[in-house]
């Protein structure tokens, strides 16, 4: 149990996707400008790195390794992660329109997120279990998800504030993201 | 070997993966086609968005009635309702017909006679001037005429009388969707049922009495005569001390009042068609 709630914190904080590890920069500045959507885009996120770690481990375990062909991952993890999220963007679009509408453009927009393959990558790099592997993944979602958050509040409270012209714009957002970089440097060493 | 394995694995991963896409499309149940017909519904809808429906704007009124037809019959669109040609396209194409239903209409209870005593120069809006000794004009209550209600109406149905500095709202536009009464600082527009033939234009409530301010010369009085002489067509809101009026239209009580201050609207009648009094309440 520790191990897990170690994982959550040490995928979540210490090894942020965003901020340490840099992946997943794209929807970090894209979709930062509303909570609202950067709210949705970190839930997706999370949701899709869910679905892709419960469905890669396997798919490495039991069919990557036992023919020697590890090599393989990247590919297959690729086309795997894109036909999921068709299928559960398929599946909420029929089901449930008012989440569908909510989650929008943003579901196919991480088919090949590289936060969400990065996750899967990290899973089998660190030989983790199964179950390990999911809480990984709700960790790493749940970074993601709150530093797109605290980057969207900031982003919107700058809006308000009296920036130099020059900095105006994404200028000041990429220095948002050292100073916030900076501030999660603080989490290493901590796990 | 291994090269042979590895495009083996792609293709089979692959093909695996295209036919679970495949098995989830035809398993999955149907897309809702009832998308594309609230987008053709919406072409028959005023496309104001104003909320009267109870639905959060057109579109959603539209994928509502496209789910439930039997909504259009029960609920149809109030702005919609005005425009008899308009009513006419939606309901041959749906092929239904709507409840006739009495609207809803808003009514300003102030007549805006009461005194200017201030001079006010400050934010020109209702909602800022009555944070300032409850507005600029001898009663409390008074519509100060910035018009916040006017800002709100989404079919532009209110209109400010410059002299008197009062709100207006034009029947003939009023599509009843109660923006308005939300908008005004001084709660003094109410949504009436479409077929009520008097209102009363004061908002004066004594028990909110306001020391030393006096009451504007069409202020209500409070006393009850209206009431008393129209054989209980008029009840009282004792909460506000002011009369309640029914859809019965009241001619003596219009007459007997001491301020005249209780207003037709287009919807009054006189009272001889006695029929048509009693279909409308």
């Amino acid at each position: 149990m520790n191990r897990l709630i170690a994982i959550f914190f040490g995928m979540a904080l210490v090894n942020n996707m965003v901020l340490v590890k840099f992946l997943g920069l794209c929807p970090f500045f894209g979709v930062s400008k509303k909570t609202k959507s950067a709210v949705s885009m970190g839930i997706a996120v999370t949701l899709v790195m869910l679905v892709a770690s419960a469905v890669t481990w396997p798919i490495y375990y039991y069919l990557l390794v036992p023919y020697g062909v590890e090599v393989m991952k990247t590919v297959i993890f690729i086309l795997v992660i894109a036909s999921l999220v068709q299928i559960i963007e398929m599946a909420i679009k029929r089901t449930n329109l008012t989440l569908y509408n909510a989650l929008g453009i943003y579901l196919p927009l991480i088919t090949t997120n590289c936060a969400v393959l990065g996750i899967t990558f990290i899973n089998v790099d660190q030989s983790y279990t199964f179950w390990e592997a999911l809480v990984a993944a709700l960790g790493a979602g749940s970074g993601f998800l709150l530093v797109l958050l605290i980057m969207s509040g900031i982003r919107e409270r700058l809006e308000y504030a009296d920036t130099p012209r020059a900095f105006r714009g994404s200028p000041i957002a990429f220095i948002t993201a050292m100073l916030l970089g900076l501030a999660f440097l603080a989490f290493k060493g901590m796990i | 070997m291994s090269q042979a394995i590895a495009v083996v694995l792609l293709t089979v991963v692959g093909f695996a993966m295209g036919l679970a896409i495949f098995l989830a499309n035809r398993l999955l149940p149907k897309e809702d086609k009832t998308l594309e017909e609230a987008a053709r519904i919406k072409e028959f809808l005023p496309g104001a968005d104003c909320g009267a429906c109870g639905y959060p704007g057109c579109f959603a009124y539209a994928q509502a009635v496209a789910k439930d037809k039997q909504v259009f019959v029960k609920n149809p669109c109030p702005t919609l309702s005005q425009d008899k040609e308009g009513m006419k396209r939606l309901e041959e194409y749906l092929g239904l017909k709507a409840e006739t239903k009495v609207g809803k209409k808003a009514v300003v209870h102030c007549t805006g006679r009461s005194e200017v005593i201030a001079d006010y120069h400050g934010v020109t809006t209702c909602a800022a001037a009555v944070q300032v000794a409850s507005g600029y004009k001898e009663c409390p209550y008074a519509c100060l005429g910035f018009g916040d209600c006017v800002a709100v109406c989404p079919t532009g149905a209110i209109s400010i009388d410059p002299e008197r500095r009062v709100a207006f709202v034009d029947w003939e536009k009023c599509i009843g969707c109660g923006q308005c009464v939300a908008a005004c600082p001084q709660g003094l527009i109410e949504l009436v049922p479409g077929d009520t033939p008097q209102y009363l234009g004061c908002n004066y409530q004594s028990l909110r009495d306001v020391p030393g301010r006096k009451r504007c010369p069409d202020g209500c009085i409070h006393c009850h005569i209206c009431e008393k002489v129209s054989n209980g067509a008029v009840g009282w809101d004792e909460k506000k001390d002011l009369p309640v009026f029914t859809q019965t239209p009241v001619p003596t009580a219009i007459e007997k009042c001491p301020r005249k201050i209780i207003k037709k609207t287009v919807a009054y009648t006189e009272p001889e068609e006695e029929e048509t009094a009693a279909v409308g309440s």
